[in-house]
């Protein structure tokens, strides 16, 4: 016996990870990045309710707080590749391999 | 019993609207949903806190932040939808899985219907009182990881070079 949340917070994070590999502008992995996060934090408060622990709530909270802030940096990163290159597509980027 | 599923069923829409839809700002906006439904979830489960954060923090501020750069990038240039030819060939195969074992659970009766946590003005109690006695560090951490994390955002952005750019684009 288990609750339908689990395949939810699974499916969330899979969707997110597979469209963080096939997706190619960067606007579009940092959106499925926070789905991802989306799954994880439904996952740690689901595991709260079987443990009874009030401590993974207190998790997600700060989990909420790196996602912001992940966000925030990566598309000020975003807004700069655009103004020197252009492109937000990851296959125009080739600063390494130039 | 009915939440649970409708609740779910929203999720799932509003997430493969996340990774489907061609035009970047739906795909914002769907985000935005996606967030919300889980916001439900968390209200639906008891944690009423985490739910309020989440409304208020991922919702309310991320969601729009993305709305907010894709207003500073010029999207129109990006509409042709240049994606690997496998994607929408994997994540479909990958839906139609996640979602017959999900049908299959629940034709079988075999899903567990969670209600919520009978939450007392103690339980949120302990929660605060945890926060600021034994996660005190961490939380003062966060603080100064937000900080950080918004002179970084001025110094990545908001550079002399980079205004006079948009400034020369503008005029031209």
């Amino acid at each position: 016996m288990s609750s339908i949340y689990y395949y939810l917070a699974g499916f969330l994070f899979t969707l997110g990870l597979l469209g963080t590999i096939y997706k190619k502008d960067l606007i579009s992995i940092l959106l499925c990045l926070e789905l991802m996060m989306g799954g994880i934090g439904l996952l740690v408060i689901l595991f709260s309710r079987s443990t009874g622990l009030l401590d993974s709530q207190l998790l997600v909270f700060f989990m909420i707080i790196v996602s912001a802030c992940e966000v925030a940096i990566g598309l000020s990163l975003i807004i700069a590749l655009y103004r020197k290159k252009q492109t937000i597509y990851t296959d125009d980027i080739k600063i390494i391999t130039e | 019993m009915t939440y649970d599923i409708l609740l779910t069923i929203l999720t799932v829409v509003f997430a493969l609207m996340v990774v489907f839809s061609k035009k970047t700002v739906v795909a914002a906006f769907a985000l935005l949903m996606t967030l919300l439904t889980i916001a439900m979830i968390y209200f639906q489960l008891g944690t009423i806190f985490l739910a309020a954060i989440q409304v208020l923090v991922n919702a309310g501020a991320i969601a729009i932040l993305f709305v907010f750069v894709m207003m500073l990038i010029n999207l129109e240039q990006f509409q042709n939808n240049r994606e690997r030819s496998k994607t929408k060939l994997v994540v479909t195969a990958f839906t139609i899985l996640i979602i017959l074992g999900v049908f299959s659970l629940i034709v079988n009766n075999n899903i567990e219907m969670l209600s919520a946590v009978n939450l007392t003005d103690n339980s949120m109690k302990t929660l605060f009182e945890k926060l600021f006695t034994t996660y005190y560090l961490p939380f003062e951490m966060a603080t100064v990881l937000l900080l950080s994390a918004l002179v970084a955002c001025i110094v990545i952005t908001g550079s002399e070079k980079g205004i006079k750019h948009d400034q020369e684009n503008l005029n031209e």
